[in-house]
């Protein structure tokens, strides 16, 4: 049974608690949030304490794991402070604001002997997963050109963090690393990163990134990425290999959509697409978490692979700013 | 129905498989006559003036010398110089296939023979005719999407083959083939010309010693920022033979064009295959038609030798930059 706190106490930090509510082999024991109110209105949910300060948790809780699912520039601090207390740590992508960060991150969970384990959750969406297996088995021969898109209307998180660029990293950096690491996933090292953005364009909640990447095989992929999209969500990906071609568009893998008619004052009805799986992939990969250190088995994402997502990331962002394809050594 | 406002056309080679497409364009349009075509191939002329119920002419030379009014040039990349040079020579109006040509040192000759001649000369840019694209351009013109901020486009495409992977005819292979079309939608989009260019290039879907695969990016004169994906990437069971996507982000909203998108899906057992049967407008038609009306006008041609110049230079540009890993600046 592993004892999880879970720090932050917002969207991700919500979903992270439910999953490990409801997982057999885990126990939530704490939530800890800046806002003590946010943090004691999900603990009471599941009957956990509550903490606003986390040195107070680490000192009073018995605890195996610490899952980080606060603003990405404060991760770096909660990883410090659960590695010192010796606990180990799961925590939400971009493993942290900045790769000298990340290196640090890296450092200390090593030198402190526990598990550092980056929530690149893409690699749990069965859909990304099923590309990726249909890759690597060769199904569209040796892949060559790859373009992946990731939309969405501007996020909103509490007191709208997301809109400070300095403390998210933009879309180039908080939204499409989750295609990064997909991407380094199905085709290993990448070697050149061009970018342009509008990461210092100061466009008051509007940002977009269109990324080339290089990989070291050749492989040359374009990450679209768009905080700009009015009708919210749609993740695209198509590889081109040299025996063929896979595509996908969420809009296009919806098996439930549910139209219903306007009601009393509302002026349109209400259209709900669904693309339902039994399990979600925050339950799977967290599941996966906690059974590797029930077992002792290594993640199949490792510390590194979250770091190397924020070299990427962070080359992006000084591509956009310097016009420069930046190398990757 | 012959008059003095009907445009008489030639083409000039078949090379171009665009040729088929515009020969059957000025079948249809009823302010043109489709005299007859030549070519250097002169078995090829044969069949094709029997196929379209025209006449071969012997020689580029004899069909010039006749009294047609214009030619249309669809001969390989390589070659348009030589023949743009022979139209202006026989003061015969030119449409040109794109791209203009292979090198910027033949874009800019084609111009500049064209501007010391009194010929019209238009750029073969079918798209900018499409509905969708001129609906598009409506709407960035109406201000609805507030100031463009960046564009992403595809002209993905399976690989034409033949003298298109020859690099010393067509001038490279997929990039040079591909890249122009969104690079002229762009400008006229933006209403900027394209400032520097970066891409990665590569032949690693063919292993030939053509490219095969871009990725393109460009930033325009008034910062606006834009990538275009020019590769030969679909692969031969693709339902179509490519694609013209637009994607244009405003402050205020966001516009997406498919442009071949008003399609059937077609799932056939007679070929083994699911195709694409598009249904929408023929953007050919409307091209033919308005280099048509500004000879039979005295009009100034939509599209010019410059446009052709300007989206050539992007694709030349991405040459370089690939090779040198470098961003290449265009104004200077
Ligand atoms: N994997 C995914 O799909 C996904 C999706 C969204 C966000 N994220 C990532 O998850 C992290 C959290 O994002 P979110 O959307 O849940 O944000 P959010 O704003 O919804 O939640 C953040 C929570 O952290 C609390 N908080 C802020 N600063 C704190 C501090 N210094 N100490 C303790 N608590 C603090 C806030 O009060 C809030 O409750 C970010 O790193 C983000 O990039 C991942």
């Amino acid at each position: 049974m592993q004892r999880v706190a879970v720090i932050g106490a917002g969207t991700m930090g919500r979903t992270h608690a439910e999953a490990y509510a409801r997982m057999p082999n885990a126990e939530l024991v704490a939530i800890c949030d800046s806002r003590l109110g946010a943090a004691q209105q999900l603990a009471d949910k599941y009957s956990a304490r509550a903490f606003a300060d986390i040195n107070l948790l680490l000192s009073d809780v018995d605890l195996d794991l610490v899952d980080i699912c606060t603003p990405t520039h404060t991760h770096i601090d909660y990883i410090k402070a659960a590695a010192a207390a010796r606990k180990h740590i799961c925590c939400e992508k971009p493993l942290t604001r900045t790769t000298g960060q990340a290196m640090e991150a890296v450092r200390i969970c090593q030198e402190a002997g526990v598990m550092l384990f980056p929530a690149q959750v893409l690699r749990w969406f069965p859909e990304f997963r099923k590309m990726h297996d249909l890759i690597v088995s060769g199904a569209i021969g040796t892949p060559v050109v790859v373009r992946t898109s990731r939309c969405s209307a501007y996020p909103r998180g509490t007191d709208d963090w997301f809109a400070d660029m300095k403390n998210s990293g933009g879309v180039a950096l908080d939204m499409i690393i989750h295609d990064y690491d997909w991407l380094r996933w199905c085709f290993g090292k990448v070697k050149r990163v061009y970018a342009r953005g509008l990461y210092e364009s100061n466009i008051p909640l509007t940002d977009y990134a269109l990324v080339t990447l290089r990989f070291e095989n050749g492989v040359i992929a374009h990450v679209e990425g768009n905080w700009a999209r009015p009708s919210g969500f749609v993740a695209t990906v198509e590889v081109a290999g040299t025996e063929g071609l896979l595509s996908y568009s969420s809009t296009e893998s919806v098996p439930l959509t549910v139209e219903l008619k306007a009601k009393g004052e509302q002026k349109a009805g209400v259209t709900v697409p669904e693309s339902p799986v039994s399990k979600s992939p925050y339950y799977l990969e967290l599941e996966h978490l906690v059974n590797c250190l029930e077992t002792g088995c290594k993640p199949e994402v490792s510390a590194e692979d979250g770091l190397e997502a924020v070299r990427i990331g962070e080359a992006a962002l000084k591509s956009i700013s310097t016009g420069q394809p930046i190398a990757l050594a | 129905m012959a008059g003095a406002n009907v445009v008489r056309i030639g083409i000039m080679s078949f090379a171009h498989m665009h040729a088929h497409g515009y020969a059957s364009c000025l079948q249809k349009l009823p302010n043109v006559e489709f005299v007859g075509i030549a070519d250097d191939d002169r078995s090829r002329a044969e069949q094709m003036a029997n196929h379209y119920g025209v006449r071969a002419f012997d020689s580029y030379e004899q069909m010039l010398a006749s009294d047609i009014d214009a030619v249309i040039v669809t001969s390989e990349n390589a070659n348009h110089r030589r023949h743009v040079a022979m139209a202006a020579q026989s003061e015969k109006h030119v449409l040109c296939e794109k791209p203009l040509a292979t090198t910027k040192k033949d874009a800019e000759a084609i111009v500049e023979v064209v501007r010391r001649s009194k010929i019209k000369f238009m750029m073969a840019f079918p798209c900018r005719f499409h509905p969708a694209f001129k609906r598009l351009r409506e709407t960035v013109d109406s201000g609805d999407l507030g100031k463009i901020l960046a564009m992403k486009g595809t002209n993905q495409g399976q690989c034409p083959g033949g003298w298109f992977t020859d690099t010393k005819l067509a001038g490279g292979g997929a990039v040079i083939d591909h890249t122009v079309h969104l690079a002229d939608l762009m400008r006229v989009l933006t209403k900027a010309e394209p400032a520097r260019v970066y891409a990665e290039i590569d032949n690693h879907i063919f292993r030939g010693d053509f490219d095969d695969t871009g990725i393109i990016t460009v930033e325009f004169t008034n910062k606006v920022f834009a990538t275009i994906d020019s590769s030969w990437s679909r692969p031969k069971t693709y339902p179509f033979w490519g694609n013209v996507n637009l994607e244009v982000i405003g402050t205020e909203g966001v516009a997406r064009m498919e442009m071949f998108a008003q399609k059937i899906d077609l799932y056939s057992d007679k070929t083994g295959r699911h195709t694409y049967e598009y249904w929408g407008d023929d953007v050919n038609l409307a091209l033919i038609d308005s280099f048509a009306r500004s000879i039979a006008q005295d009009s100034p041609v939509e599209i010019t030798g410059e446009d052709g110049l300007r989206a050539l230079e992007v694709a030349l540009a991405a040459y370089e930059s690939s090779k040198l890993h470098e961003p290449i600046d265009l104004l200077n």
